[in-house]
């Protein structure tokens, strides 16, 4: 789940970026330090939207680095168990396949694959169905409902399931299959 | 009478009757009633022993006991406060534990019986040795030193050891067992002790608590050919070694081997069994009838294939499961909040989440809303329960420690997904706990660690790829097909950490963290770095192959460098594996930039290697952001990128480590086979181009002398000692290295210079004089030389020795210009071209022949030769083929005419065969020299 909210953040500014852009410089490092990243309770920063407040200076002695307090609004996506994704398979294999949503990976094990879906190894392992109607395979675009989390602080791993009433297969790749 | 004692307190045990011992002890309350028991249980068997009979005496003391045990249960029926009141108290007599020899216990205990009988002095009370306390007995008696005077002079106690008083309150557990056949009952799990099924798994079908026996129900190991030869009638010879594989009985496969297979009706259950012989069979599993003894019913834990072979029979392996994993369980188990299920009762299969424990009762919310708020169960009839998507931790069994989250849950079995390995794990819900912390488990036994290699008992190697509580799984360094195996600490050799290389299908080396492609076999297509070499199999590590925790097994021939060169081997060959051509490249650098002539140290050596400076084009060393490797040192074998370079250190950046560091700069070696975007500059022939015009001017006089085949000699020659003997030489000269390395190592075909140019010579070859000077050093005339082609080819036998020589062919002597001018003029045959002063020699003259001694060697080869065996005759010129030098005897003093020694003189002490034995005189040395070079010394 997306949500916009306002985080706060000390940063450390070396001296040489003092004078008039120092507001801009800020900023610049701001978003190369935090957009990208991912935390335990927060989940990924996917873009900073604004800056609310840059708190006053702090020079730190010895370094001559001066730290400022800065409160900033971000967009921020975290995934919850029991929510719905939508996702894309990068690899198939006889356990079950992962899939990525943004910067989540997911994994979906064979038995959360409904049982009528087999898995087919070869040039191209994929799940089918036994008609065949209905293929998982990389590139797959699938409808996924996330059971389980696991949040490290660097990374948040899920396990999600198309086992279930209106998930599983929503485009084949490139439509052609 | 201990021992009488101790019986009597195993047998009560077995029955799990303790009333005896307590009963007794009780009664040594008044020491009097003691004496009674004393004199009835001692008395007894005194009569008996004058019967002698053995048999009788045990047909008389089973029966004496088993009346007496079930007599003392019927008479006294004691009730449970009368019980307490016979437990010990302080005014009964203290128990000891005294401390004898290992192994003796009994013994001791029986010494002491006999010391009582002999001694009625004997103030103790009785003496226990216990069948599973090794190193003590126990002793019964008011004071220590009763106990101490008991047991002086035994020879199984030290009159040191110490006499430990026995508490109290901890006396009774000194005789009670907690005993074992109490909850052996029907479908209890248990495992084999002895025989070929030791080990084994088995449920118990029956149990006969009168003969001690069950019938329990276990997966046979049938050996079916040994069976049908034994019903042949055929003498099967007992292989200890093999035990069959456990596996179900099929009544149609013994069929088809002729085995008779009888089904016949139990008179008692009404069930039918296959009969094979005395075999019973019911379903595939074979019923045995054993000893209670001769099974364990502690810590059986069956794991879950265990169990799943057994399902098979339809029974409610859910149930059975469950209840096997209470089995298992410690104390504390369930925590409030814990969610759990029930497993048995009428109230199966509620869920609820734990409110309360109290020892084995425990209080549930059930989530259905219709129940009351909170029900009480035994802690055995509840088992946890898992959502999927919970994360867990296992906490028992084989995979303990592995964390990860539930994908699915089957009754009471999950599979997890294991964090770090992303491999399905099955495991009993009771064995986990929900936990949110991610660890791989064990990750190591004793000295090995999970991804080690290791070698293996049987000489095979392979990546410890998982570790269990108490085994490795170790995928086998076979190219194949993963092989994985199930390996014990102790059969693993040692860990193989040695660094070493291999070649890939491109021939370039792959090391250690290099990263391969597989190109062929079942993992074509994996990519990653390579953990392990050995024997030219690599184990690479693909982060994206699911199994054995990633590694993947493949021939290095199989494999190709990422980024590696594909260059055809000749020329990696020529960059990498040629010491020779490498320095053979060494002096163009030399030449391209004359300002780096003088320092020719090791270090332009390897430089020049590295192609010449200059052409990085910043004005720094060509060095600079290569790919190396470092070749010794604390960094060996690490590969980076060069960063500076500062005289002879040079600042590397270690691809592995994320660092840099600084090296000696003679400690690196280029690398060949690590692709870099600097490859090309590398392999240019830049360094090497301007090195060959400078030495086409050469070839036209070389190369016929060359042509012979003399190249391999003229390559051996070219070794770097070589670059530092010439070193000191004039700048020109440098110029002609590759001149004088032909005609050192040929020198024999040298001559064929000579009708080429003779004029020039002097100035574009003194290489020539060079090689010449080896055997005219002296300066007495090239008498051979002179001679066009064919007058050098007598010298061709000998050139062996002249090849010793050349490195002393630096003496440039100044006559040289003299030398070579006179050369043609210059005698006929170089017999004897090597004279020196001082030599004996024969004279031939037409007239006869005479000694002489060689006083002077003169300008044209000719020699003053002083006549006389001493040469204290006449002077006379003679030419060199009037010459003949007399051949030394032993113990004569000779003078070393040729090689490296020329002009030494010594003694010769010994012959050995055309060899010469000489004792050098200074220095002090021993030689051995070809008799051919040795002259005779005047006397």
């Amino acid at each position: 789940m997306f949500f916009h909210i306002v985080l706060e953040r000390n940063m450390q500014l070396h001296p040489r970026h003092f004078g008039p852009h120092l507001r801009d410089k800020l900023v610049a490092k701001l978003m190369k330090d935090v957009e990208g990243t991912c935390s335990g309770r927060h989940g990924f920063v996917v873009a900073i939207t604004g800056v609310e407040d840059i708190g006053k200076g702090l020079i730190r002695e010895g370094t001559g680095f001066v730290t400022f307090p800065v409160k900033y609004q971000c967009v921020v996506f975290r995934p919850f168990k029991g929510e719905i994704l939508e996702a894309v398979v990068t690899m198939v294999n006889k356990m079950g396949f992962f899939a990525e949503a943004g910067p989540v990976q997911i994994f979906v094990s064979n038995h959360l694959i409904p049982d009528d879906m087999e898995f087919q190894s070869g040039d191209v392992p994929n799940y089918t169905t036994s008609d065949g109607s209905v293929k998982i395979q990389k590139e797959s675009e699938v409808r996924l409902k996330i059971i389980g989390t696991r949040v490290d602080a660097t990374e948040i791993f899920c396990i999600g399931t198309i086992k279930d009433d209106f998930l599983g297969v929503i485009s084949d790749p490139g439509g052609a299959l | 009478m201990a021992q009488v004692d101790d019986d009597d307190g195993e047998e009560e045990e077995e029955d799990g009757y303790e009333e005896g011992f307590i009963d007794d002890d009780a009664r040594a309350d008044n020491p009097d009633e003691d004496v009674q028991r004393g004199s009835r249980r001692h008395f007894n068997p005194n009569p008996m022993d004058d019967t002698d009979d053995m048999e009788n005496l045990e047909e008389m003391l089973k029966w004496k006991y088993r009346t007496q045990s079930h007599s003392d249960f019927d008479e006294e029926g004691l009730t449970e406060v009368e019980q307490q009141a016979l437990l010990p108290s302080v005014k009964d007599p203290k128990l000891w534990m005294v401390k004898c020899a290992i192994g003796h216990e009994r013994e001791t205990a029986l010494c002491l019986m006999q010391k009582f009988i002999d001694r009625q002095d004997l103030q103790i009370k009785s003496v226990v040795a216990l069948e599973h306390l090794k190193n003590y007995i126990y002793v019964e008696a008011e004071k220590e030193a009763h106990v101490k005077e008991a047991c002086k002079g035994l020879r199984n106690i030290f009159s040191s050891a110490k006499i430990l008083l026995v508490p109290t309150k901890e006396m009774t557990d000194v005789l009670s067992v907690t005993s074992k056949s109490a909850d052996l009952s029907r479908d209890t799990w248990v495992r084999l002790k002895l025989g070929i099924y030791k080990g084994d798994l088995a449920k118990v079908v029956e149990v006969d608590d009168v003969r001690q026996k069950v019938t329990v129900k276990l997966i046979p190991r049938l050996d079916l050919q040994a069976l049908t030869d034994k019903l042949k009638g055929l003498k099967v010879a007992k292989k200890k070694s093999f035990i069959p594989p456990p596996r179900l009985f099929s009544t149609d496969e013994a069929r088809e081997m002729n085995i008779p297979v009888e089904r016949r009706r139990d008179k008692d259950s009404g069930e039918y069994f296959e009969m094979v012989g005395a075999l019973k069979f019911e379903d595939g599993f074979l019923r045995k009838k054993v000893s209670i003894k001769s099974i364990s019913t502690q810590n059986v834990k069956p794991s879950l294939d265990e169990l799943e072979k057994f399902g098979r029979v339809g029974d409610d392996v859910n149930e059975d499961v469950a209840r096997l994993s209470t089995l298992s369980r410690k104390k504390g188990h369930f925590m409030k909040g814990d969610a759990v299920v029930v497993v048995k009762g009428d109230l199966k299969d509620i869920r609820g989440c734990v409110e309360k424990v109290e020892d084995s009762i425990v209080h549930i919310r059930p989530t259905r809303s219709d129940l009351p708020k909170t029900l009480a169960f035994s802690e055995k009839d509840l088992c946890k329960y898992f959502n999927p998507g919970d994360h867990v931790k296992v906490a028992f069994g084989v995979q303990e420690g592995v964390t990860g989250m539930v994908v699915k849950v089957e009754g009471h079995v999950l599979t997890i997904l294991s964090d770090t390995s992303k491999e399905h794990i099955r495991v009993f819900a009771d064995h986990v706990v929900e936990s949110s912390e991610v660890t791989t488990g064990l990750t190591r036994i004793g000295d090995y660690e999970s991804h080690d290699l290791v070698l293996l008992d049987n000489l095979s190697f392979g990546v410890i790829v998982r570790v269990e509580s108490e085994a490795f799984q170790v995928l086998k360094g076979v190219p194949d097909k993963p092989e994985v195996v199930l390996v014990k600490l102790r059969e693993i050799k040692y860990k193989i950490d040695r660094r070493t290389s291999a070649k890939d299908s491109k021939n370039n080396t792959v090391s250690t963290k290099d990263i391969v492609r597989v190109i062929e076999g079942p993992c074509k297509g994996k990519q990653g770095p390579v953990e392990h070499i050995h024997k030219g199999i690599c184990f690479i590590h693909d982060r994206h192959h699911l199994e054995h925790s990633g590694f993947i097994c493949a021939k290095a021939q199989s494999c190709v460098l990422v980024g590696g060169s594909v260059v055809n081997s000749s020329r990696m060959g020529v960059d990498t594996a040629d010491p020779r051509l490498g320095a053979f490249r060494s002096p163009a650098r030399i030449l391209q930039s004359p300002g780096g002539l003088p320092p020719r140290g090791p270090y332009m050596n390897s430089g020049g290697r590295f192609g010449g400076g200059g052409r990085g084009g910043r004005g720094h060393d060509a060095l600079v952001s290569r790919c190396i490797k470092i070749k010794s040192g604390p960094y060996k074998g690490y590969r980076g990128r060069v960063k500076e370079v500062n005289g002879a250190l040079v600042r590397v950046e270690l691809d592995s480590l994320m660092k840099i560091v600084t090296v000696k700069r003679e400690d690196i070696a280029d690398t060949a086979n690590v692709g870099t975007p600097f490859r090309e500059s590398r392999y240019s022939l830049g360094s090497e181009t301007p090195m060959h015009p400078s030495r086409t001017p050469l070839y036209p006089i070389q190369t016929p002398m060359r042509e012979p085949g003399a190249t391999p000699i003229c390559d051996g020659s070219q070794t770097p000692m070589h670059n530092q003997a010439w070193a000191p030489m004039s700048p020109p000269r440098d110029n002609q290295e590759d001149g004088n390395r032909g005609t050192w190592g040929s020198w024999g075909i040298s001559p064929a210079y000579q009708p080429g140019t003779p004029v020039t010579r002097p100035f574009d070859a003194p290489t020539p004089g060079s090689g010449w000077e080896s055997t005219s050093g002296t300066g007495f005339g090239d008498a051979p030389f002179n001679a066009p082609t064919p007058s050098a080819q007598p010298m061709t036998p000998i050139p062996a020795s002249y090849l010793p020589g050349t490195p002393g062919g630096q003496l440039m002597t100044p006559g040289n210009a003299g030398m070579d001018a006179m050369s043609p003029m210059i005698g006929d045959e170089g017999g004897s071209n090597w004279l020196l002063p001082d030599v004996c020699v024969n004279v031939s003259r037409g007239d006869g022949s005479t000694n002489g001694v060689v006083k002077e060697v003169l300008l044209d080869g000719s020699c003053r030769v002083a006549l006389g065996p001493s040469g204290s005759g006449d002077e006379v010129t003679a030419l060199p083929d009037e010459l003949e030098i007399i051949r030394p005897k032993k113990s004569d003093r000779v003078k070393i005419m040729n090689g490296s020694m020329r002009g030494v003189i010594g003694r010769l002490v010994g012959v050995d065969g055309s060899d010469g034995i000489v004792r050098v005189e200074s220095p002090l040395d021993m030689k051995i020299v070809d008799l051919v070079i040795l002259g005779k010394l005047a006397t």
